[in-house]
């Protein structure tokens, strides 16, 4: 039977090769395809992170997202060993930043070591901004524009969350109803959805605490050492207002002894009969992670060590009030355009926004638990909006290469209403 | 026009024996090569038409086959299962020898012309091998990380050959080179770079990659290669310059190339076997010379590098996979096979116009 079944992935495989052959120009599709190492190849050759930290309380509460950026680029140019004048370009992912943060980014690139040649902007697209940035990156080099990239993200919600962040709708807007819809604050719409799609929070909060576990676990093992890069930072500690040098190396949102049953106490935060509370949801935290991207035959003449490739990414809209479902709208397509089977997929990095709506999309895509955030989520350790794209690049390709494992997906939804996904290899 | 059905199975490649004229190799396989057995056929050409005059069955599909150059009776198979075989005309039903080393399906065997005592194959797992028919295991595996469709060895040096592959690449080893983290790659050159611009005419776009699924070394211009595949385009290279993008671009065919072969003949002569069902002779338009005044101004021309179609063969009803010379004789004949089941050997000079 096993033999029988061997046979027919193996004529699947031809026939798909014979049709890929008939499809006119239009590059080979499908696991297969996915593995193979073309010149042409869009290769990441350091994805990195700083440590990400409790907003308000945590080690970079004082940090300017800025500055976090500027340690992460300095990492990368050290680690990497990138000619700094070899990157032309550097996208950054914010999303609270006042004016995008495109100034303080071009400036951090510049004292980070980057000469003047290498150009900088800033980009958001919400709570995907970094893996924009990358995708805007590849696509850059893709198609020519630039030999060399890399996609980053910053963000400080210590300093710049709050009222701010959204200006007043005008009476257009707020006259429009989907428009209007847009401003609806997260945690409200998410309660609503979790009561519309019946996710009960005996679920969430079990999925929450194993997300907390899995980072624990995590962290013991040194599983982060990888990806993080310890960052000397000044602090003020609130008891003594005294200001401080720290060194800040490890997440500090990860609690130890964290279950179900404890979660199962907390009172939910955004209705009296609601499922949503501080310890099913993502937290409010700092950081900066950066990507650097370029084509395989540039790396190979460089001589940069190819850690992974990415491979195509989606981007599907949906309706502001249903913003949880991202995942499950975007997945599909980017597996359609790569050709993979759901089964395909080795290591599922799905941004857990809220426990509830991390939930649902599983559910709907019919993955299994344990394929998903193997090293816990932002649950577990925060979701700072614009660093959480290229967090999951570092984090999924340091996973895959540890388990020998190859094809990963990261997603995420996005406020407003949004998903956005995409396909890595490991190498 | 001569004919032989190959009842139950598909056509996959057809081969002139180089040591008799009336001589054919088919390898064809059940179920359209996607499941089932394979069956290599020897054919005679005789005053009576065509006659089987022998064919070995394999347990999994045939892509390719290879007549030893060195052995009139001896030739190599490409299997679905990742293995090559020996067959001896004279030993009955099993093969000679079998080597499995590929990790998937063989798409490719070609014996060395010059040296005659090596030959390659091919395979979807990324990699090309170098084998002794003497020798139980293989000399050299070079990588390519892409399907290689087809590997061919130079007709004019014993060491040096040349590969395609999905990746939109053509690849030159030599094996004279040190043995090195280059594993003897020496040329690389991406197939969908658009020729360099000339003189009178737009500059070209860019092209997306596509696989490429065949190429021929030439026969008399020993730095001439051709490749064509799923873009529908057939090129000529010469690897003397290979920054400089293709020399001949001949565009013409409906659907991807499967087959390309160089007139032992003449030394700008093409013949191609493609998925929309036809058989065609090109010229690349290097034995016209310099091009005339006329044909400086005509920008197609310019475009091409002067080669042109010359004409088709429409008589197969089904993909047609496979396409060669005869070497013997008057100077046109040639053999094809595809998946109409059907074996046709006829006179391209019939059809050059």
């Amino acid at each position: 039977m096993a033999n029988q079944t061997g046979r027919a992935a193996q004529a699947q495989e031809r026939l798909s090769q014979v049709s890929n052959h008939l499809g006119g120009v239009r590059t080979a599709k499908g696991k297969q395809a996915l593995l193979e190492k073309n010149p042409d190849d869009i290769v990441v050759t350091c994805a990195l992170r700083t440590p990400i930290t409790k907003g308000g309380k945590g080690g970079f509460k004082d940090t300017h997202a800025a500055d976090l950026l500027h340690g992460a680029f300095k990492a990368l140019i050290e680690r990497s060993g990138i000619d700094p004048n070899l990157v032309e370009d550097i996208a950054v992912g914010a999303v609270l930043a006042p004016g995008g943060g495109a100034t303080e980014f071009r400036a951090a690139a510049l004292a980070a070591g980057f000469p003047v040649t290498s150009s900088a902007k800033s980009i958001n697209r919400q709570c995907s901004s970094s893996l924009q940035a990358c995708v805007d990156i590849a696509n850059a080099i893709k198609s020519g524009m630039i030999d060399i990239g890399i996609g980053a993200g910053a963000e400080s919600m210590s300093l710049n969350y709050g009222p701010q962040a959204v200006s007043e709708f005008s009476e257009l807007l707020e006259g429009h109803k989907e428009a209007a819809n847009c401003k609806v604050p997260m945690g409200v719409l998410s309660e609503k959805m979790a009561k519309a799609k019946g996710i009960p929070r005996s679920e969430q909060d079990a999925f929450a605490a194993h997300s907390f576990q899995k980072a624990v676990e995590a962290q013991k093992k040194g599983l982060f050492d990888e990806e993080i890069v310890p960052l000397k930072v000044k602090w003020t500690d609130p008891k003594t207002d005294e200001e401080k040098e720290i060194v800040v190396s490890k997440d500090d949102g990860v609690r130890q002894g964290i279950t179900a049953e404890s979660l199962g106490k907390i009172r939910p935060a955004f209705a009296k009969d609601g499922s949503i509370h501080a310890g099913n949801a993502s937290q409010i935290s700092d950081g900066a992670a950066a990507v650097l991207l370029m084509k395989r035959s540039t790396a190979e003449r460089i001589g940069q060590k190819i850690i992974g490739k990415f491979v195509q990414a989606s981007v599907v809209g949906v309706p502001p009030l249903m913003m949880g479902v991202g995942p499950a709208a975007a997945i599909p397509v980017v597996l359609e355009k790569t050709g993979l089977n759901t089964n395909d997929v080795d290591i599922w990095e799905i941004n857990e926004a809220f426990a509830s709506q991390c939930l649902y999309c599983i559910k709907e895509l019919g993955i299994p638990m344990e394929k998903i955030n193997p090293k816990g989520g932002a649950i577990a350790f925060g979701h700072p909006l614009g660093v959480t794209g290229a967090r999951q690049v570092s984090t999924l390709l340091t996973e895959l290469r540890r388990t020998g494992q190859k094809i990963g997906v990261t997603s995420m939804c996005v406020g407003t209403g949004m998903g956005m996904a995409a396909v890595w290899v490991a190498e | 026009m001569l004919e032989f059905r190959t009842q139950g199975y598909n056509g996959y490649s057809v081969k002139y024996s180089p040591f008799f004229d009336s001589r054919i190799a088919v390898a064809a396989s059940a179920n359209f090569g996607l499941v089932g057995n394979g069956r290599l056929y020897i054919l005679g050409l005789t005053p009576n038409g065509i006659v089987a005059e022998k064919h070995f069955d394999t347990q999994d599909s045939l892509f390719d086959t290879s007549w030893s150059e060195s052995n009139e009776n001896q030739l190599l198979t490409a299997g679905g299962d990742g293995s090559v075989k020996l067959f001896d005309v004279n030993v009955p039903q099993f093969p000679v020898q079998s080597w499995s080393e590929h990790a998937r399906e063989v798409f490719s065997v070609h014996w060395n012309l010059v040296s005659k005592d090596t030959f390659l194959s091919s395979s979807w797992d990324g990699t090309i091998k170098i084998w002794n028919p003497n020798a139980p295991a293989s000399i050299t595996t070079l990588p390519t990380h892409s399907c290689t469709y087809s590997a061919a060895f130079s007709p004019h040096s014993p060491s040096i050959l040349s590969s395609v592959s999905s990746d939109s690449h053509l690849r030159i080893f030599d094996l004279r080179t040190p043995a090195s983290a280059a594993n003897h790659l020496t040329l690389n050159v991406p197939i969908h770079t658009p020729p360099k611009p000339r003189m009178g005419a737009a500059a070209p776009v860019g092209i997306a990659p596509s696989e490429a699924l065949t190429q021929d070394w030439n026969k008399y211009r020993d730095t001439i290669i051709a490749t064509a595949g799923v873009d529908r385009v057939i090129r000529t290279f010469d690897i003397r310059a290979p920054g400089q993008g293709p020399l001949a671009v001949l565009p013409g065919h409906e659907y991807a190339v499967r087959r390309l072969t160089w007139s032992p003949h003449l030394s700008d002569i093409l013949l191609s076997a493609s998925y929309d069902m036809t058989c065609r002779v090109w010229t690349d338009g290097s034995a016209m010379g310099v091009p005339g005044q006329d044909a400086m101004m005509e920008p197609q021309n310019m475009m091409n590098g002067g080669g042109r179609e010359m004409g088709r063969m429409g008589r197969h009803t089904e993909f047609v996979t496979g396409v060669d010379w005869c070497m013997f004789g008057a100077e046109g004949w040639c053999a094809s096979t595809g998946w109409d089941e059907r074996v046709l050997v006829w006179d391209a000079r019939g059809i050059m116009q």
